[in-house]
């Protein structure tokens, strides 16, 4: 599935500008992806037919069981030749499969903007981003998203028709991330029994975004939380340089050798602790560096639905 | 140039370049660069110490270091032995009076000049000849004009004064014939302000100092007044001169004519013009007649006391005149001499004969004629006179440890002045540049 290029991408392109959000690297992603699905974590309530189980039982033509007809069961769904064979009442039972909205919350803050050079973080965050929707989207569920910026939160409502992909995607590519905003308010008018990815640095207020994803969870919902790190980030420059937070000009830290140690000390353990308090909730948390390509962090968060879902080489230790 | 105290140099140029190291090593803010996991470096003072690859404010560093630099030579006590050691001279020519003298002015000059000695040659004018050699004595011509010490002095102390600064010790030597014209009222007062050694060299003439004891010729009666006045005197005369007290002879006309100058000086009435009984005057001065000697210089005489006139010198050129401007005495030119007739009656009783003024007033009148005046060398006791050797200030100022010490304590203040201008200059330039980084 080829996603029709953004009117940004058409003019880097004809400007000879490549980097790694390129239209070849997005369709490569595309291509890497096809055929992984994203099943949901549960049994979703949904009655539309699509490619989760669903919780509902009713007359799907795939046969799931026979059950003893009881007061109530609508009569059409008794099965008239065991009945005339057994002179039992059964009803047939089949498993429905049904969609699941997924909304991609997308953390655009002035963190995601590092490095400042390369803009490593953002884009990591887009493309995987860009993969889960083509991923969800091809199981036919309807696919949104929220963009949390300090220009405020821009949001594509969930929607299942063609072309909703490229539309995220043009989406994250005219958003240039900056300022500073909190995620969970984006989040609190999420409804129920939905699935969410959260793409982020959870830089900001992680622990309510952790708070309210478990509320999600709680009501049905599924949630995940896909963490970008960049490599510069887990491995600093040697050089000495007073460190500034983007997001918070008052935050500055001398960065010196001496302070290297504790720096990756104290970073290692936030992330094992944030990683630990996300699946003590029963939510989903896949750590990404930016390093890595993103068709690999699409199948990971994938495959942690399925089970299979692995950390990250680099950081699965850190993430235990 | 060396120090008295080294130790304070040594310590001040360590402490200057500790002050360039630290300034190497300037404690600064890191350059800033965004990371968004800031917050789990460890919180730290911002500043740290880097070295500074490429140093700034090198115009404080340098302030500094100046000053660093200033107080510790000026503790140090600097010293200056940068005079060349030896005798620096001011030779002072004198190439007047035409060429008589001087092929021996200039070997004499010749032989005594050095490399590095000042030159000044001096006629009736004096110069100091720049950078001089000996072509420069070569080179000078000798003039016809007189020669004037008081000028030629008055040059020469100015370049002593100038060679003073780079010698041990400086002495002025004057070539010269010391003509007894050269000198004049002032010589002896410009001498007195250079403190140094004058070193008189004659060349060219033999010392005159038989000249003044040449006795006088006078012609008069025993116990004449004039006669004793002159006697008295000494009678510094140059020249031949006569004084006759009666009448001039054929004799005495004839040697006048041979450049003698007779003074007919009348001690009697006199056979000139006659003027009105009863006429007596208060006061005669004669104007100057000689070009003056070193000891005595030229002026005029004047005495004053009741003189009877009764005649009038004949006409001629008025050497003398009443104090109502009529002429006293006149002077006639004769063949090579002249002929000098003095209308003064001089009362033959009375002490005004002995008294100094009319001492003068008569040394006046009897030198030699006013056209006619012969050259003469002065004696060298009135050469010592003028130009001594050494003065008693000289003595006290010759150049001494003790100048040395003086003027290296003025630069000791000197470099203490400047290392405080320069800690002012610090400290504005330091809240300057505060100023600026805030």
């Amino acid at each position: 599935m080829r996603e029709p290029r953004t009117a940004r991408e058409e003019e880097r392109q004809r400007r000879g500008e490549g980097d790694g959000s390129s239209p070849e690297t997005r369709s490569s992603l595309l291509d890497a992806i096809r055929g992984v699905k994203w099943p949901a974590l549960r049994a979703v309530a949904g009655a539309l037919p699509g490619g989760h189980h669903s919780r509902l039982r009713g007359a799907a033509p795939e046969l799931s069981e026979y059950r003893v007809y009881r007061q109530g069961d609508d009569p059409k769904r008794i099965d008239w030749k065991l009945l005339a064979r057994s002179d039992r009442a059964y009803i047939r039972l089949a498993e429905d499969r049904s969609t699941v909205s997924t909304l991609l919350v997308v953390d655009a803050t002035a963190s995601m903007a590092y490095p400042d050079r390369t803009l490593g973080k953002w884009k990591a965050a887009c493309d995987v981003s860009v993969g889960l929707a083509a991923v969800a989207h091809a199981s036919r569920d309807p696919v949104g998203l929220v963009v949390v910026s300090g220009d405020g939160m821009r949001q594509l409502p969930p929607r299942t028709r063609r072309g909703i992909v490229g539309e995220l995607a043009r989406a994250l590519d005219d958003v240039t991330p900056r300022g500073s905003r909190a995620l969970a308010p984006a989040m609190s008018r999420i409804r129920s029994r939905i699935r969410v990815a959260i793409v982020s640095d959870f830089l900001g207020d992680a622990d309510d975004v952790r708070r309210r994803a478990g509320e999600v969870a709680a009501a049905g919902g599924e949630v995940h939380a896909i963490h970008i790190v960049a490599d510069e980030e887990l491995d600093p420059p040697a050089r000495s340089f007073l460190a500034v937070d983007p997001e918070d000009a008052s935050l500055a830290r001398p960065f010196v050798a001496e302070a290297r140690a504790a720096y990756l000390e104290r970073f290692a353990a936030w992330r094992s602790e944030l990683a630990a308090s996300w699946r003590v909730e029963g939510l989903s948390y896949t750590i990404a560096r930016v390093s890595e390509p993103a068709s690999r962090v699409v199948r990971r968060v994938a495959g942690a639905a399925l089970g299979t879902g692995r950390a990250a080489p680099d950081v699965r230790r850190e993430t235990r | 140039m060396s120090f008295a105290a080294p130790l304070f140099a040594w310590v001040g140029g360590a402490i200057a370049l500790g002050v360039v190291a630290l300034h190497l090593l300037a404690w600064r803010r890191p350059p800033t660069s965004p990371l968004p996991t800031a917050r789990f470096a460890p919180d730290a003072p911002v500043r740290t110490v880097a070295p500074a690859v490429r140093p700034t404010d090198l115009l404080l560093l340098a302030v500094r270091v100046l000053a660093i630099i200033l107080v510790s030579a000026a503790l140090a006590g600097p010293r200056f032995p940068s005079r060349i050691h030896g005798l620096g001279r001011v030779i002072v020519v004198d190439r007047s009076h035409g060429s008589e003298a001087w092929a021996y002015i200039d070997r004499a000059a010749r032989s005594i000049y050095r490399a590095g000695d000042a030159l000044v040659l001096f006629d009736s004018a004096a110069r100091a000849v720049r950078r001089p050699t000996v072509d420069s004595i070569v080179a000078a011509s000798p003039t016809r004009a007189s020669g004037g010490m008081s000028a030629a002095m008055v040059v020469a102390i100015r370049a002593a004064n100038e060679l003073q600064r780079v010698r041990d010790s400086v002495e002025i030597v004057v070539v010269s014939p010391f003509g007894s014209d050269a000198f004049d009222g002032a010589t002896a007062s410009i001498r007195r302000v250079w403190p140094g050694t004058v070193r008189t060299m004659r060349a060219g003439t033999s010392a005159n100092d038989t000249a003044r004891t040449r006795p006088l010729d006078v012609r008069a009666q025993s116990g004449d007044p004039v006669a004793v006045a002159l006697s008295l005197d000494g009678a510094a005369l140059v020249g031949a001169v006569r004084v006759v007290r009666d009448s001039a002879t054929a004799g005495d006309t004839a040697w006048a004519r041979q450049g003698g100058a007779v003074v007919v000086w009348p001690s009697g009435p006199a056979q000139w013009n006659a003027r009105p009984a009863g006429d007596t005057a208060f006061g005669v001065t004669v104007s100057t007649l000689v070009w003056g000697s070193p000891g005595m210089p030229a002026r005029s005489a004047t005495v004053v006391a009741p003189f009877v006139r009764r005649a009038a010198p004949p006409p001629g050129r008025v050497v003398a005149r009443w104090d109502d401007g009529d002429p006293a005495a006149t002077e006639i030119p004769l063949g090579a001499g002249c002929m000098r007739s003095v209308a003064v009656t001089v009362p033959p009783a009375g002490d005004l004969a002995l008294t100094p003024a009319f001492r003068r007033f008569a040394e006046q009148l009897a030198q030699a004629c006013l056209g006619a005046h012969a050259w003469a060398a002065a004696s060298d006791s009135d050469v010592e006179t003028v130009l001594p050797g050494t003065t008693a200030r000289g003595a006290q100022q010759t150049l001494s440890v003790s100048d040395t010490t003086r003027r290296d304590s003025a630069v000791v203040r000197w470099l203490l002045a400047a290392a405080l201008a320069a800690l002012v200059a610090e400290l504005v330039m330091r809240r300057g540049t505060a100023n600026a980084t805030a």
